[in-house]
């Protein structure tokens, strides 16, 4: 069963992305890149990257389902536009890594 | 799980993470040009894109042997999916479907009849030392462990430790095959951007999504091979973290190194291969 949630979490992945790229190039058709930071992708980027690392915090809902929600929000995060995205994943990546160090008990 | 879903589930799973990893590679080689490269899903993208273009025949092309040659490369990789994740079977097998790549390659540039793929056909042959490394890493690991089985080397691994310690010249060995497999690589001669895509110069359209598919299938499972005979029995994430890290490797490599010419790509790794071969066997006996 294991590879089969890897499958699902490989194509909500791709979709995520799909539909990152997408928005991303109807929203920004400059040909240039603006460097700030999009507060839609940065909560996506969150969501995922928190959902990814915490899911274990959240046991009302299945791992399964929050893991595939996790893969989605970061494809949408990771598959921007080049050159844009790459703050807001970072971002994503230190808080939900900040909220896994201080709950995994790692410390203390 | 059914056998015949256990092989589906792992081809899907094979040519997505294959694709992934693809471009993901790509992205690396741009970054370290210092340019924004395309986004981590444009290889995949590629692939689908060609399934749904126009198929042409060239006048030249022998048309049976110009198709067949794509269907037997998807096959013989799908074969690969069988013998490496799904049962974990011998090394031999996969070590046969490298040969019948390199067989793949050599007809794929002959049976188009353009010059570019009769000279990338002419290289693969030449190119069969590509080929040395794996099987010497194979012979070094089967006078280690005594067992060509995956499965038996993942068990040898889960009591002795990984092979990554034990054999550091056949990992060094293994790790020039994939730098050799990898895409823009410097022993990539049969590829060489001078004879514009080598042997897959031809084949258009749903040929070439069949090649491209071939192509992240081949990837993915020559990057879990590496990681299963010499780091031994590692989790989902272990696998995930190491096909990313092989990436950022080769992508630094392949962005930095020109092309070789034929006869250096190939004295290259032929001496490699024998020097690890003999160093390997020494490291065994003492």
């Amino acid at each position: 069963m294991e590879e089969l949630y890897i499958m699902i979490y490989i194509i909500v992945f791709i979709v995520g992305s799909i539909a990152g790229l997408l928005l991303s190039y109807k929203k920004h058709m400059e040909p240039y890149i603006i460097s700030e930071i999009d507060v839609l992708t940065l909560v996506f980027s969150i969501v995922g990257w928190f959902l990814l690392f915490n899911h274990g915090l959240i046991n009302a809902i299945r791992s399964v389902i929050l893991l595939t929600i996790a893969f989605f929000c970061i494809g949408l995060a990771i598959g921007r536009r080049p050159g844009y995205g790459r703050k807001e994943t970072a971002i994503g990546i230190l808080i939900a890594g900040i909220v896994w160090i201080l709950t995994s008990g790692v410390l203390f | 799980m059914n056998l015949m879903a256990q092989i589906l589930i792992n081809v899907i799973i094979a040519f997505l993470a294959g694709s992934l990893l693809l471009g993901f590679h790509r992205k690396v080689m741009a970054r370290v040009q210092l340019r924004p490269g395309p986004p981590i899903i444009q290889y995949l993208l590629h692939s689908l894109k060609f399934f749904f273009k126009e198929t042409t025949f060239p006048k030249t092309a022998s048309i049976p042997f110009y198709i067949g040659i794509t269907v037997i490369l998807a096959i013989i990789w799908v074969t690969g999916v069988i013998v490496g994740p799904v049962t974990k079977g011998s090394l031999m097998i996969l070590f046969g479907i490298y040969a019948i790549h390199k067989i793949v390659e050599h007809n794929a540039g002959s049976s188009s009849g353009s010059p570019y793929g009769k000279l990338s056909c002419v290289r693969a042959v030449f190119s069969a030392a590509g080929e040395l490394p794996l099987f010497a890493v194979i012979a070094v690991i089967f006078l280690l462990t005594g067992t060509m089985d995956i499965s038996g080397i993942i068990a040898y691994q889960s009591i002795h430790g990984p092979l990554f310690f034990q054999l550091p010249l056949a990992v060094l060995m293994f790790f020039t095959l994939i730098v050799t497999k990898s895409p823009y690589s410097p022993f990539a001669i049969t590829k060489g951007k001078e004879i514009i895509s080598g042997f897959e110069t031809e084949h258009f359209g749903m040929l070439r999504g069949y090649i491209m598919f071939s192509e992240s299938i081949a990837w993915y499972i020559l990057l879990w091979i590496f990681l299963t005979i010499f780091f031994g029995p590692i989790s989902v994430v272990g696998y995930l973290i190491g096909m990313i890290v092989i990436c950022i490797i080769t992508g630094f490599i392949n962005a930095t190194t020109p092309m070789l010419n034929p006869n250096h790509s190939v004295m290259t790794q032929i001496s490699i291969a024998v020097i690890c071969t003999v160093g390997s066997i020494i490291m065994i006996i003492i």
